[in-house]
Protein backbone atom coordinates (compact mmCIF):
# COMPACT_ATOMS: atom_id res chain seq x y z
CA UNK A 1 0.00 0.00 0.00
CA UNK A 2 1.17 3.33 -1.31
CA UNK A 3 0.29 6.44 -0.25
CA UNK A 4 -1.11 7.98 -3.60
CA UNK A 5 0.05 11.51 -3.00
CA UNK A 6 3.15 10.52 -3.86
CA UNK A 7 4.94 11.43 -7.22
CA UNK A 8 6.66 8.35 -8.01
CA UNK A 9 8.48 7.50 -11.23
CA UNK A 10 6.95 4.55 -12.95
CA UNK A 11 9.49 3.18 -14.93
CA UNK A 12 11.23 1.21 -12.29
CA UNK A 13 7.82 -0.23 -11.36
CA UNK A 14 7.39 -1.10 -15.03
CA UNK A 15 10.67 -2.96 -14.73
CA UNK A 16 9.66 -4.52 -11.89
CA UNK A 17 6.04 -6.01 -13.29
CA UNK A 18 8.06 -7.20 -16.74
CA UNK A 19 10.77 -9.06 -14.63
CA UNK A 20 8.29 -10.44 -12.50
CA UNK A 21 6.35 -11.86 -15.40
CA UNK A 22 9.05 -12.76 -17.00
CA UNK A 23 9.89 -15.05 -14.13
CA UNK A 24 6.49 -16.17 -13.09
CA UNK A 25 4.96 -16.54 -16.50
CA UNK A 26 7.64 -17.37 -19.35
CA UNK A 27 10.42 -18.48 -17.14
CA UNK A 28 8.35 -21.81 -16.54
CA UNK A 29 6.89 -21.83 -20.06
CA UNK A 30 10.76 -21.58 -21.58
CA UNK A 31 11.30 -24.65 -18.85
CA UNK A 32 8.44 -26.91 -19.98
CA UNK A 33 9.28 -25.94 -23.96
CA UNK A 34 13.09 -26.92 -23.49
CA UNK A 35 12.57 -30.28 -21.53
CA UNK A 36 10.12 -31.71 -23.84
CA UNK A 37 12.19 -30.67 -26.87
CA UNK A 38 14.96 -32.36 -24.76
CA UNK A 39 12.94 -35.51 -24.73
CA UNK A 40 12.08 -35.57 -28.00
CA UNK A 41 15.19 -35.11 -29.54
CA UNK A 42 17.08 -37.06 -27.34
CA UNK A 43 14.24 -40.45 -28.44
CA UNK A 44 14.88 -39.20 -31.70
CA UNK A 45 18.32 -39.34 -32.09
CA UNK A 46 18.58 -42.22 -29.77
CA UNK A 47 16.47 -44.47 -31.87
CA UNK A 48 18.61 -43.59 -35.07
CA UNK A 49 21.14 -45.85 -33.81
CA UNK A 50 23.60 -44.15 -35.73
CA UNK A 51 24.82 -41.64 -32.68
CA UNK A 52 27.73 -42.35 -30.57
CA UNK A 53 27.01 -43.15 -27.39
CA UNK A 54 29.15 -40.27 -25.33
CA UNK A 55 26.58 -37.82 -27.27
CA UNK A 56 23.49 -39.72 -26.53
CA UNK A 57 24.35 -40.19 -22.50
CA UNK A 58 25.49 -36.23 -22.44
CA UNK A 59 21.98 -35.27 -24.37
CA UNK A 60 20.19 -37.58 -21.48
CA UNK A 61 21.81 -36.44 -18.53
CA UNK A 62 21.02 -32.95 -19.53
CA UNK A 63 17.38 -33.53 -20.53
CA UNK A 64 17.26 -35.32 -17.35
CA UNK A 65 18.37 -32.12 -15.54
CA UNK A 66 16.31 -29.97 -17.42
CA UNK A 67 13.82 -31.84 -16.53
CA UNK A 68 14.50 -31.88 -13.07
CA UNK A 69 15.18 -28.16 -12.40
CA UNK A 70 11.71 -27.92 -13.90
CA UNK A 71 10.02 -30.20 -11.29
CA UNK A 72 11.73 -28.29 -8.50
CA UNK A 73 10.69 -24.96 -9.80
CA UNK A 74 7.30 -26.12 -9.82
CA UNK A 75 7.53 -27.42 -6.23
CA UNK A 76 8.65 -24.01 -5.07
CA UNK A 77 5.96 -22.05 -6.80
CA UNK A 78 2.34 -24.39 -7.86
CA UNK A 79 1.22 -21.32 -9.52
CA UNK A 80 3.99 -21.97 -12.67
CA UNK A 81 2.32 -25.22 -12.89
CA UNK A 82 0.10 -24.15 -15.83
CA UNK A 83 2.41 -22.30 -17.69
CA UNK A 84 4.73 -25.04 -17.14
CA UNK A 85 1.99 -27.51 -18.66
CA UNK A 86 1.63 -24.31 -21.70
CA UNK A 87 5.41 -24.49 -22.69
CA UNK A 88 5.14 -28.74 -22.59
CA UNK A 89 1.48 -28.88 -24.36
CA UNK A 90 3.20 -26.12 -26.95
CA UNK A 91 6.70 -28.24 -27.76
CA UNK A 92 4.69 -31.38 -27.90
CA UNK A 93 2.39 -30.13 -30.54
CA UNK A 94 5.75 -28.60 -32.74
CA UNK A 95 7.65 -31.72 -32.01
CA UNK A 96 4.23 -33.89 -33.40
CA UNK A 97 4.87 -31.92 -36.64
CA UNK A 98 9.09 -32.66 -37.00
CA UNK A 99 9.62 -36.03 -38.95
CA UNK A 100 13.27 -36.35 -38.21
CA UNK A 101 15.71 -34.54 -36.30
CA UNK A 102 19.35 -36.05 -37.66
CA UNK A 103 22.79 -34.85 -37.08
CA UNK A 104 24.57 -34.58 -40.64
CA UNK A 105 28.33 -33.23 -40.16
CA UNK A 106 28.39 -29.54 -41.71
CA UNK A 107 30.80 -29.69 -44.69
CA UNK A 108 32.51 -26.64 -43.70
CA UNK A 109 32.80 -26.59 -39.75
CA UNK A 110 33.56 -30.41 -39.75
CA UNK A 111 30.97 -30.22 -36.96
CA UNK A 112 28.01 -32.35 -36.07
CA UNK A 113 24.45 -29.86 -36.00
CA UNK A 114 21.08 -30.75 -35.38
CA UNK A 115 18.83 -30.43 -38.69
CA UNK A 116 15.23 -30.57 -38.04
CA UNK A 117 13.29 -32.43 -40.79
CA UNK A 118 9.72 -32.02 -40.95
CA UNK A 119 6.86 -33.41 -41.88
CA UNK A 120 5.88 -31.31 -44.66
CA UNK A 121 9.63 -30.94 -46.12
CA UNK A 122 8.66 -33.98 -48.42
CA UNK A 123 11.65 -33.76 -50.69
CA UNK A 124 13.93 -33.49 -47.22
CA UNK A 125 12.22 -36.83 -45.55
CA UNK A 126 12.96 -38.23 -49.58
CA UNK A 127 16.33 -37.80 -48.48
CA UNK A 128 16.45 -39.12 -45.66
CA UNK A 129 15.04 -42.42 -46.64
CA UNK A 130 17.23 -42.75 -49.22
CA UNK A 131 20.25 -42.50 -47.13
CA UNK A 132 18.86 -44.72 -44.83
CA UNK A 133 18.28 -47.43 -47.76
CA UNK A 134 21.94 -46.91 -48.96
CA UNK A 135 22.97 -47.65 -45.43
CA UNK A 136 21.38 -50.75 -45.09
CA UNK B 1 -18.82 -2.82 11.14
CA UNK B 2 -16.30 -3.71 8.57
CA UNK B 3 -13.06 -5.72 8.69
CA UNK B 4 -9.94 -4.19 7.80
CA UNK B 5 -6.77 -6.52 6.77
CA UNK B 6 -4.40 -4.40 7.78
CA UNK B 7 -3.61 -0.46 8.88
CA UNK B 8 -4.70 2.59 6.22
CA UNK B 9 -1.86 4.30 4.34
CA UNK B 10 -1.37 7.57 4.82
CA UNK B 11 -1.45 6.97 8.75
CA UNK B 12 0.27 8.26 12.01
CA UNK B 13 3.19 5.58 12.72
CA UNK B 14 2.54 4.30 16.14
CA UNK B 15 5.20 4.34 19.01
CA UNK B 16 7.61 1.26 18.80
CA UNK B 17 11.12 0.58 20.23
CA UNK B 18 13.92 -0.75 18.64
CA UNK B 19 15.39 -2.99 21.03
CA UNK B 20 19.00 -4.20 19.90
CA UNK B 21 20.82 -7.38 20.94
CA UNK B 22 23.73 -5.49 22.77
CA UNK B 23 20.45 -4.02 24.95
CA UNK B 24 20.34 0.11 23.03
CA UNK B 25 16.92 0.67 23.23
CA UNK B 26 15.74 3.66 20.33
CA UNK B 27 12.18 5.03 20.06
CA UNK B 28 11.25 5.40 16.35
CA UNK B 29 9.85 8.63 17.43
CA UNK B 30 13.55 9.55 17.89
CA UNK B 31 13.67 9.51 14.11
CA UNK B 32 11.35 12.37 13.49
CA UNK B 33 13.11 14.59 10.79
CA UNK B 34 14.23 12.00 8.64
CA UNK B 35 12.76 9.40 6.59
CA UNK B 36 12.82 6.09 8.33
CA UNK B 37 12.42 2.53 6.11
CA UNK B 38 11.46 0.17 9.37
CA UNK B 39 11.39 -3.70 8.45
CA UNK B 40 10.12 -6.46 10.14
CA UNK B 41 11.65 -9.62 9.24
CA UNK B 42 12.19 -12.95 9.91
CA UNK B 43 16.30 -13.59 10.76
CA UNK B 44 15.95 -17.12 8.74
CA UNK B 45 13.68 -15.76 5.66
CA UNK B 46 15.99 -15.60 2.45
CA UNK B 47 13.85 -12.71 0.99
CA UNK B 48 14.43 -10.49 4.82
CA UNK B 49 18.19 -11.26 4.34
CA UNK B 50 18.22 -10.37 0.62
CA UNK B 51 15.81 -7.31 1.07
CA UNK B 52 18.38 -6.42 4.11
CA UNK B 53 21.19 -5.91 1.52
CA UNK B 54 19.13 -3.36 -0.52
CA UNK B 55 18.48 -1.59 2.81
CA UNK B 56 21.82 -1.25 3.66
CA UNK B 57 22.66 -0.37 0.28
CA UNK B 58 20.07 2.44 0.33
CA UNK B 59 20.92 3.41 3.35
CA UNK B 60 24.44 4.80 1.80
CA UNK B 61 23.13 5.96 -0.99
CA UNK B 62 20.97 8.51 1.11
CA UNK B 63 23.30 9.30 3.67
CA UNK B 64 21.97 11.30 6.80
CA UNK B 65 18.78 11.73 5.03
CA UNK B 66 17.29 8.11 5.65
CA UNK B 67 17.13 5.83 8.65
CA UNK B 68 16.88 2.36 8.22
CA UNK B 69 16.08 0.06 10.88
CA UNK B 70 14.71 -3.64 11.05
CA UNK B 71 13.12 -5.16 13.52
CA UNK B 72 13.43 -9.49 13.67
CA UNK B 73 9.83 -10.38 15.13
CA UNK B 74 10.52 -13.82 15.19
CA UNK B 75 11.14 -16.31 17.79
CA UNK B 76 14.73 -17.36 18.44
CA UNK B 77 15.90 -15.07 16.02
CA UNK B 78 19.04 -13.70 16.78
CA UNK B 79 19.51 -9.55 16.00
CA UNK B 80 23.08 -9.75 16.47
CA UNK B 81 24.17 -12.57 14.50
CA UNK B 82 21.69 -11.07 11.45
CA UNK B 83 23.65 -7.74 11.36
CA UNK B 84 26.94 -9.32 11.84
CA UNK B 85 26.53 -11.86 8.89
CA UNK B 86 25.06 -9.67 6.78
CA UNK B 87 27.41 -6.79 7.09
CA UNK B 88 24.51 -4.51 8.81
CA UNK B 89 25.48 -0.89 9.96
CA UNK B 90 21.36 -0.03 11.07
CA UNK B 91 20.00 -1.17 14.06
CA UNK B 92 18.58 -4.32 14.15
CA UNK B 93 16.10 -4.74 16.68
CA UNK B 94 13.99 -8.12 18.75
CA UNK B 95 10.37 -7.60 19.21
CA UNK B 96 7.46 -9.87 19.09
CA UNK B 97 4.72 -10.99 17.17
CA UNK B 98 2.43 -9.26 18.68
CA UNK B 99 4.26 -5.76 18.05
CA UNK B 100 4.76 -6.40 14.80
CA UNK B 101 0.89 -6.64 14.04
CA UNK B 102 -0.07 -4.04 16.43
CA UNK B 103 2.37 -1.81 14.55
CA UNK B 104 1.36 -2.71 11.13
CA UNK B 105 -2.09 -2.39 11.98
CA UNK B 106 -2.81 -6.20 11.58
CA UNK B 107 -5.12 -8.61 13.82
CA UNK B 108 -3.09 -10.79 16.21
CA UNK B 109 -2.93 -14.33 14.30
CA UNK B 110 -2.78 -13.11 10.81
CA UNK B 111 -0.14 -14.65 9.01
CA UNK B 112 2.53 -11.95 7.68
CA UNK B 113 4.09 -12.30 4.91
CA UNK B 114 8.16 -11.15 5.36
CA UNK B 115 9.97 -8.50 5.27
CA UNK B 116 7.18 -6.25 6.26
CA UNK B 117 8.49 -2.93 4.66
CA UNK B 118 7.26 0.68 6.33
CA UNK B 119 8.29 3.58 5.06
CA UNK B 120 8.00 6.57 7.18
CA UNK B 121 8.07 10.19 6.61
CA UNK B 122 9.86 12.97 8.36
CA UNK B 123 6.76 14.14 9.95
CA UNK B 124 5.96 10.51 11.18
CA UNK B 125 3.62 9.29 8.96
CA UNK B 126 3.78 6.28 7.57
CA UNK B 127 3.61 6.85 3.43
CA UNK B 128 4.07 3.20 2.29
CA UNK B 129 3.54 -0.45 3.62
CA UNK B 130 3.84 -4.00 2.35
CA UNK B 131 0.42 -6.22 1.71
CA UNK B 132 -0.22 -8.21 4.52
CA UNK B 133 1.50 -11.43 2.84
CA UNK B 134 4.50 -9.26 1.59
CA UNK B 135 5.01 -6.59 -1.19
CA UNK B 136 8.12 -7.82 -3.45
CA UNK B 137 8.64 -4.68 -4.82
CA UNK B 138 9.47 -2.74 -2.09
CA UNK B 139 12.31 -5.01 -1.58
CA UNK B 140 13.69 -4.06 -4.88
CA UNK B 141 16.46 -1.47 -5.00
CA UNK B 142 15.31 0.78 -7.67
CA UNK B 143 11.73 1.06 -7.10
CA UNK B 144 12.43 1.61 -2.88
CA UNK B 145 15.13 4.44 -4.37
CA UNK B 146 12.03 6.49 -6.25
CA UNK B 147 9.78 5.56 -3.70
CA UNK B 148 12.49 7.33 -0.83
CA UNK B 149 13.49 9.95 -3.17
CA UNK B 150 9.49 10.82 -3.43
CA UNK B 151 8.63 10.51 0.73
CA UNK B 152 11.92 12.90 0.91
CA UNK B 153 10.22 15.50 -1.19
Amino acid sequence: MIDHSLAISPAAAVVFHLKQGFWLYVWPMMIGFVTIIGYQTLSRISMMGTTKWPVVFGLGSLVSMMSLFGWMLMVRSAPMIPFYGCGFGLASAMMSRVYAVTMPVHPRLKLRIIRVIWRGDKQGIQRLQQALRARV
Amino acid sequence: MALQAQGPVPRAAPELKIVEASGRTTMLSSYRGRVVLLAFISTQCVHCQRASGVFEQLAHEFGGRLQVAVVAFNEGGNAADFSRRFGLTFPVGMSTDETAHDFLGIGHGMRLGTPQVVVIDRSGVIRAQSERLGSPILQTHDYMLGLLKAVAR
